[in-house]
């Protein structure tokens, strides 16, 4: 039998004070980043606010300094991003946002194009893909994902109802929104987009981050049945974590390794990825420091004997 | 042992299922450039029919483009509106289907949409030439030339007297000459209101000074000093009102038509119309004005048999057929007007005005305007032929993805699911040893199945799908891991294999429904959200859980039952 871990006997509960102050932390910037999205802020992807995205390679080397300065002698608020790693060298992505009618975009690409030929006179940009938004799609968009974060939560809350007793569902949910709200507040402060991808990314990260904490649970319950005095509760939360705490960073290295080879697999998976990784990260910090510490302070304020 | 044997028989069968819903796609993804040529000479678009048959790939991988259009349903009358958006799905499908296109998909969404996808097609601007046409063929009467020159007058004399009032409200501005923004507090607030609308008129991407040249320069013929007269009956040399302009006056000449004050003098049997598309003449850009009268003569829906043809000289024509009373319409309109150009206008543009030169009873022709293309005169028939849209449609959004992209993201795609299948792979038997390497068979069987039943529902694989496939990998070997702590910890406690075994499965079985329904939830809920990519994660995260349960219970289960009657166990 070979065990990286074993059945440890870690503290982890006596170290919550420190892990509910820096929780706090993440759900402060992570609320206050979410408010700021609902006010239509933050660095949203163009499936979202509509906009045009133009991505292509140039056949001779080329600056992003001098491809940026181009466009943005026109479209002040464009973004313009290198493309690594991709097939060939010199691959940009420019991209605007926010188009006011449904025909700005068609123009606003041609003009781009326009614009790279004037600047580069002698150096081709190939155009490898392209994109227009309209503001009536993205708005359509939003509409359906508000629509199937709604679903999604309420499916997975009812099940967590069914499933669990009122106090362990309630804690599991804080503890997922903490993960959640965490990645959500880290892609804010680091200016990354969220768009639509991102955003499934989240939504599969709450159901996962709810399963983490639920299979501790599920042991607390299991080891409550042996040790019936109260003074046992929190030893007994505690071997628990210990207990499984070997699966669950198995369980997350896997998915992390997986995911790392996402990350590196282009482009268009970067966000999606780095969401999910940050996530089972914050998920599996949460389980272990947060979730189960929630049902102690539960119990010590309001004992009613966790079951 | 009953219990073995029909999780035996289940993943025999099952085994055998995904190999034939799977055989097409394998076949497929095995093929060498070497095999493609040998299939294609042997049989002529075999491969295209294997392709068909084996899982369909996104546009974000195969490249193609994705249209979202509005079928403008203000612009029709509201008796016309109820099956528009049907009947315009038509009339693109036909359109599409002339061009070749595999495996188009044409659809509604909601009240007003289309979302049309072109997998493999990458030619945006032909596709949305051939889309987004309305293709209202009419052909009318040109006004004649003396009628035109009194309107084009009177255009003049109006855009003169603005003009006036524009260069008091210039001189207003003149007096605090040095404040940039002077232009601003001008005293004339008429004078600046004219000013505003002409600016308007330009919109907004438009050069701002043109506005003020526009009431600034002093010309005695403002509108007609940009128009030549170029069109002209080559026999008895009589003008006509087609007028050959620069194209960039043409934006300028655009803003003067569209003043009220100019609307109001053009009578309403007389429509001022622009040229298809710019040709250059002589090194420079020009396009073609025209006078027409407003009536519509004949209808492009009468046309038959549409085709291809070359003209008298060069020009491209598409030809055309009629059989009928439209053929004796067609003769009356053509007999009467000998010697008289006949505009041919499509959506309110002037394809081309050429001379009626004797009466057209059956066979037509529709002559493509100079700068036309072989590719226009192509456009043109494919719509023709189509028939026109019941509505004008915008595009409102869309979506090119070239080869090249495409297959960087199958290649970037196919390595990080490898690599990560195998660092998965390697990671699990290191720690479980025998049992890790019974968890990765599972975990094989388990993608085998995921592909082969996404294949077989005819499932679309995006980059996002992808990776939905390798997240699946990740998680599903977290119901080994569940299942495997628990046999170890069994194990501890001293308990026999065989104990540890049967209480290991028992005893994570909670867990691990509860992570599987909990994401087969999400999965559901991005299903329902619904867009072309977001799609593709969400089906393969669906049934890569639901597979995953199968194989850890099933097929894993199945090896280890196996495994129970062993005295000592490596885990």
């Amino acid at each position: 039998m070979f065990s990286l871990i074993g059945v440890p006997k870690i503290d982890f509960i006596g170290k919550r004070k420190i892990s509910f102050l820096f929780s706090l932390f993440l759900i402060v910037v992570g609320l206050y980043a979410f408010i700021m999205i609902l006010l239509g802020g933050g660095n949203m992807g163009i499936d979202f606010v509509g906009g045009v995205m133009v991505q292509g390679h140039f056949e001779k080397p080329a600056t992003i300094d001098a491809l940026r300065a181009a466009i943005t002698s026109e479209f002040t608020d464009a973004q313009v991003n290198e493309v690594k790693d991709f097939s060939f060298p010199y691959a940009f992505i420019v991209k605007t946002k926010r188009p006011e009618t449904e025909s700005q975009g068609a123009q606003e690409i041609k003009r781009i194009s326009a614009l790279i030929k004037e600047r580069f006179p002698d150096n081709k940009f190939v155009e490898d893909s392209e994109s227009i938004i309209g503001p009536a799609v993205g708005e359509q968009l939003r509409k359906d994902t508000r629509l199937a974060v709604i679903l999604a939560l309420l499916g997975i809350l009812t099940y967590i109802a069914l499933r669990f007793d009122f106090r362990s569902g309630v804690a599991a949910t804080v503890a997922m929104i903490h993960d959640v709200l965490a990645v959500i507040g880290i892609f804010y402060v680091l200016g990354l987009e969220f768009d639509l991808l991102v955003l499934s990314a989240l939504m599969t990260l709450a159901g996962y981050s709810l399963t983490d904490k639920v299979v501790v649970y599920d042991r607390i319950r299991e080891n409550l049945r042996k040790f019936r005095t109260k003074a046992d509760f929190v030893p007994c939360v505690n071997r628990s974590i210990n207990e499984t705490l070997s699966r669950t960073i198995n369980t997350s290295t896997t998915v992390v390794v997986v995911v790392v080879m996402v990350f590196l697999g282009g482009q268009t998976l970067r966000n999606f990825a780095l969401a999910l990784i940050l996530g089972v990260i914050i998920g599996t910090y949460s389980s272990i420091f947060v979730a189960s510490p929630i049902v102690i302070e539960w119990e010590s304020r309001f004992p009613k004997r966790f079951k | 042992m009953r219990s073995q044997n029909w999780r035996l028989a289940a993943t025999i069968i099952l085994v055998i299922l995904a190999f034939v819903g799977f055989w097409n796609t394998l076949r497929l993804w095995t093929l060498t450039g070497e095999d493609r040529r040998k299939m294609e000479t042997r049989k002529p678009g075999s491969v295209n029919e294997l392709e068909r048959k084996a899982m369909r790939l996104g546009l974000d991988l195969q490249g193609g483009i994705h249209v979202v259009l509005r079928v403008m349903m203000e612009k029709i009358e509201p008796s016309a509106r109820v099956d528009a958006v049907d009947r315009a799905i038509q009339v693109i499908r036909n359109r599409v289907d002339f061009t070749g296109v595999a495996e188009p998909i044409i659809q509604k969404q909601g009240d007003d949409r289309i979302i049309i996808d072109l997998p493999g097609y990458t030619d945006a601007e032909r596709a949305e030439d051939i889309i987004g046409q309305t293709a209202q063929l009419e052909f009318k009467l040109l006004e004649s030339y003396d009628n035109a020159q009194m309107i084009i007058a009177r255009i003049d004399s109006v855009v003169t007297q603005l003009r006036k009032a524009g260069s008091d409200a210039g001189a207003a501005g003149n007096l605090s000459e040095g404040e940039p923004e002077a232009g601003a507090v001008t005293p004339l607030d008429t004078a600046q209101k004219t000013d505003d609308i002409l600016a308007d008129l330009m919109g907004t991407t438009g050069d701002s000074t043109t506005a003020d040249e526009l009431l600034l320069e002093s010309e005695e013929n403002p509108f007609s000093q940009y128009l030549d007269p170029y069109l002209a009956n080559d026999k008895s040399n009589t003008p006509w009102p087609g007028y050959m302009v620069s194209a960039k006056d043409k934006k300028m000449l655009e803003a003067m038509l569209a003043l009220p004050q100019v609307q109001r003098l053009i009578p309403s049997e007389v429509q001022f119309a622009w040229s298809t598309r710019s040709e250059i003449r002589s090194s420079s850009e020009v396009c073609f004005l025209y006078v027409l009268k407003s009536k519509v003569q004949f209808l492009g829906k009468y046309l038959e048999r549409i085709t291809l043809g070359r003209g008298q000289f060069q020009g491209h024509t598409v030809d055309f057929k009629l059989s009928g009373q439209s053929s004796a319409a067609f003769a009356r309109l053509t007999g009467a007007n000998i010697d008289k150009p006949l505009a041919i206008v499509i959506d309110n543009k002037v394809e081309s005005a050429p001379m009626i030169s004797s009466k057209i009873r059956k066979d037509g022709q529709i002559t493509m305007g100079s700068g036309a293309t072989l590719q226009d005169a192509q456009n043109l028939a494919i719509v023709l032929k189509a028939g026109a849209l019941p509505a004008p449609v915008e595009i409102i959004a869309k979506n090119v993805v070239g080869p090249t992209l495409g297959s960087d993201s199958i290649n970037k795609g196919f390595k990080a699911s490898i690599v990560g299948l195998i660092l998965v792979l390697a990671y699990i038997a290191f720690y479980y040893r025998i049992s890790g390497l019974i968890a990765d068979v599972g975990l094989l069987f388990n993608l085998f199945f995921l592909l082969s039943i996404m294949a077989t529902l005819g499932a679309t694989l995006t980059m996002p799908g992808i990776a939905g496939v390798i997240l699946t990998m990740g998680m599903s070997v977290d119901s080994n891991i569940l299942i495997f702590e628990r046999i170890r910890e069994e194990l501890r406690l001293g308990k026999t294999v065989r104990a540890s075994i049967d209480a290991g499965y028992q005893r994570a079985w909670a867990a691990i429904l509860d992570s599987h329904v909990t994401t087969l939830i999400t999965a559901g809920a991005l299903f329902v959200l619904g867009s072309g990519t977001i799609k593709g994660f969400a089906v393969s995260l669906f049934w890569g859980v639901l597979i995953s349960l199968f194989t850890a219970y099933v097929i894993t289960k199945l090896i280890f039952d196996f495994r129970k009657q062993a005295k000592t166990i490596s885990i």
